[in-house]
């Protein structure tokens, strides 16, 4: 880590901003360690590219998400104006492709954001607490694990019924707590053991207090790695329920794009790049959270590496 | 020990049994549809389907018989086909365990061979393409990786027209449609393997990648320890020390993963069963799911669910044998 500096005395500073100045040093470092990182900065260009296209879809799409063709027939093959050809309602299949990035990223992030504080409450309470409801979520958490991932997301979508995004994210955000859980209840478990907890106790520290000021920042780091790699799982997911036509209905996504070119035989029709570009748009998305997950998991938690 | 792994897998198989019911009585939707039109002048026989079903008692008394049905083996019919539960997923089942045991099998060999060789030259090119590849190939969509397959390999694909020996294989079902019904005849097994490749090619290379890369960063972990700079400093040659010191020592983190990852597959079976129309348990269970056909879908969701259940426990009682060390922690 970085160089430690010794902070004038005589001059009073108030908490909140030393923990900033801390924080903001710890960043830094970090930052630093990415930059320095070719695994890192390769996952990060590739998400920065798709980020970019997310927020300048209006601008740089042609077309609405959803918004027929006045110049072209539904169906017709790639040419200058519409270089990955039309769909059987005469969109746009290039703007349909950018727009799909946006819904990609949201569905990704935010799933995973709601997998991860559900899996990193249950791994926090079981791992700490232990005895009897450390036993009862582990067993719910086995039994989810078990029942296959696919049907499980099919039938919690179909209870829903109706999909928009916060249900499609719900969807996938509820079903994919339980490997998180299972992460965060392992380094917990080696935490509680640390001699930080037990100087906690000593000074008659709450048990609410120690998880959320000693145990839930220590395990942030990994944490926050898992999350990352999750947004990937999230991603794929998405897809896969798109292409079983069961996610968000009014707009549309990469698997929704790849789902149609599938029933509408592109591959026959000559318009390979219908299913071809929406599925490596899925690919080199997912694989640049991989990377950059891979890699702020290594620089995050060096210990875990060299065991 | 052993006993503890045994009440925790009866009582996770429990729970499965327990939620799988909850799940499917959650969905909504009416499961006398798709036995009876949806139609005013049909309604008097539509009655009459759902008390003969027992689909008008109780919820707990419903539950009562689930689970009365489920232990003595009367699996009752599929609403939707008109044949009992059981043979459609015997039938099925046989099929599913073809395409991902071959899968698997297929997927292990390669997978470790790589892992293994990665780790041996970490740090040069066959490291960085072999680590680069299976995190591309992890982060494809299964079904997405199975429609490319197929354009590559179906009548008339690009590929042909640049090779002229390119072959086609046959991209849906598990046999010939005009070979129905099934012998056990060459015939019949060759063209059974033939319809097995593609579906059996892309469950591999979705899986492969997790396999290799683990395997890759258990022998990575197992070089820095001690007891391999001494097999290396008593004059062991290179490959003696992978053989006899590292490669036992890797292989306990893989066998939990192999198990673990039973669910992952079973999750990329689905999606290439129903890409290749290949009609096991995951193109069965989807089926089922949109025609809300109870009878069949409460026993396949459960035998998905053990199956995972049994292949973690299996592999728990793998590594107590391969890693003695297990037993005390």
């Amino acid at each position: 880590m970085g160089t430690a500096q010794v902070v004038k005395v005589g001059r009073p500073i108030s908490p909140f901003r030393a923990r900033a100045t801390v924080l903001s040093r710890k960043l830094w470092n970090i930052g630093l360690q990415v930059a320095h990182n070719r695994t890192a900065m390769i996952g990060l260009i590739i998400l920065v590219f798709f980020t970019f296209l997310a927020f300048a879809a209006p601008w740089i799409a042609p077309y609405g998400p959803l918004q027929a063709v006045t110049d072209a027939f539904p169906l017709s093959p790639p040419d200058a104006l519409h270089p990955f050809g039309t769909n059987q309602f005469d969109y746009d299949i290039y703007s349909q492709v950018i727009w799909g990035t946006q819904i990609s990223l949201i569905v990704g992030v935010l799933a995973a954001t709601v997998a991860s504080v559900i899996g990193t409450a249950v791994g926090l309470v079981s791992g700490f607490i232990g005895g009897w409801i450390d036993e009862v979520m582990m067993r719910f958490n086995d039994v989810v694990l078990s029942i296959p991932w696919l049907v499980l997301m099919i039938v919690v979508a179909a209870r829903l019924n109706y999909l928009d995004l916060v249900g499609i994210i719900l969807v996938i955000g509820l079903t994919g707590w339980s490997v998180t859980a299972r992460v965060v209840r392992t380094q917990v478990l080696s935490l509680k053991e640390r001699m930080f907890v037990e100087r906690g106790r000593m000074i008659g520290s709450s048990n609410a207090h120690i998880v959320l000021r000693h145990i839930f920042p220590n395990a942030f780091p990994l944490i926050f790695a898992n999350t990352i790699l999750t947004v990937a799982v999230s991603i794929l997911s998405e897809s896969v329920l798109a292409f079983l036509n069961l996610s968000v209905k009014n707009n549309v996504s990469w698997g929704r794009v790849i789902a149609e070119a599938y029933q509408h035989d592109a591959l026959t029709i000559g318009m390979a790049a219908w299913i071809i570009v929406p599925g490596l748009c899925i690919v080199f998305l997912v694989f640049g959270f991989y990377l950059f997950g891979y890699a702020l998991d290594e620089i995050l938690n060096p210990r875990l590496r060299r065991r | 020990m052993v006993a503890r792994r045994l009440v925790n897998a009866g009582i996770t198989i429990f729970g499965i049994i327990c939620l799988n019911y909850l799940l499917i009585r959650l969905m909504p939707g009416d499961p006398s549809l798709s036995i009876v039109p949806r139609d005013p002048k049909f309604r008097g026989f539509r009655d009459y389907v759902i008390a003969f079903f027992g689909l008008d008692r109780p919820q707990w008394e419903q539950f009562g018989i689930y689970l009365q049905k489920l232990f003595t083996l009367d699996w009752g019919t599929s609403y939707q086909y008109r044949r009992p539960v059981a043979d459609i997923l015997f039938h099925d089942l046989g099929w599913t365990l073809l395409l991902v045991g071959t899968s698997t099998v297929i997927t292990i060999l390669i997978g470790i061979a790589i892992g293994s060789y990665a780790a041996v030259r970490r740090g040069k090119p066959f490291d960085f393409v072999s680590t680069g590849l299976g995190i591309f190939l992890y982060g494809m969509p299964i079904f997405w990786l199975g429609l490319v397959l197929q354009s590559l390999f179906r009548k008339n694909s690009v590929v042909q027209g640049w090779i002229p020996w390119w072959p086609t294989l046959p991209t849906s079902g598990y046999f010939d449609d005009r070979l129905i019904p099934w012998n056990w005849d060459l015939l019949h097994v060759s063209d059974a393997f033939l319809h097995l490749l593609l579906p059996a090619a892309t469950l591999s290379l979705g899986t492969l990648a997790g396999i290799s890369l683990v395997m890759r960063n258990s022998l990575i972990d197992v070089m820095t320890e001690d007891f391999v700079t001494t097999a290396r400093a008593k004059g062991l040659s290179p490959r003696q020390v992978l053989r006899r010191h590292i490669l036992p020592n890797g292989m306990p983190p893989m066998v939990s993963l192999i198990a673990l990852d039973i669910a992952f597959v079973l999750g990329g079976a689905y999606q290439v069963e129903i890409i290749f129309r290949y009609q096991g348990i995951g193109f069965r269970t989807i089926e089922a799911i949109g025609s809300l056909d109870y009878p069949l879908l409460q026993f396949i969701i459960v035998i998905g669910g053990v199956a995972v259940v049994l292949a973690n426990l299996v592999s728990d009682f793998l590594l107590l044998w391969l890693d003695p060390r297990i037993k005390i922690s």
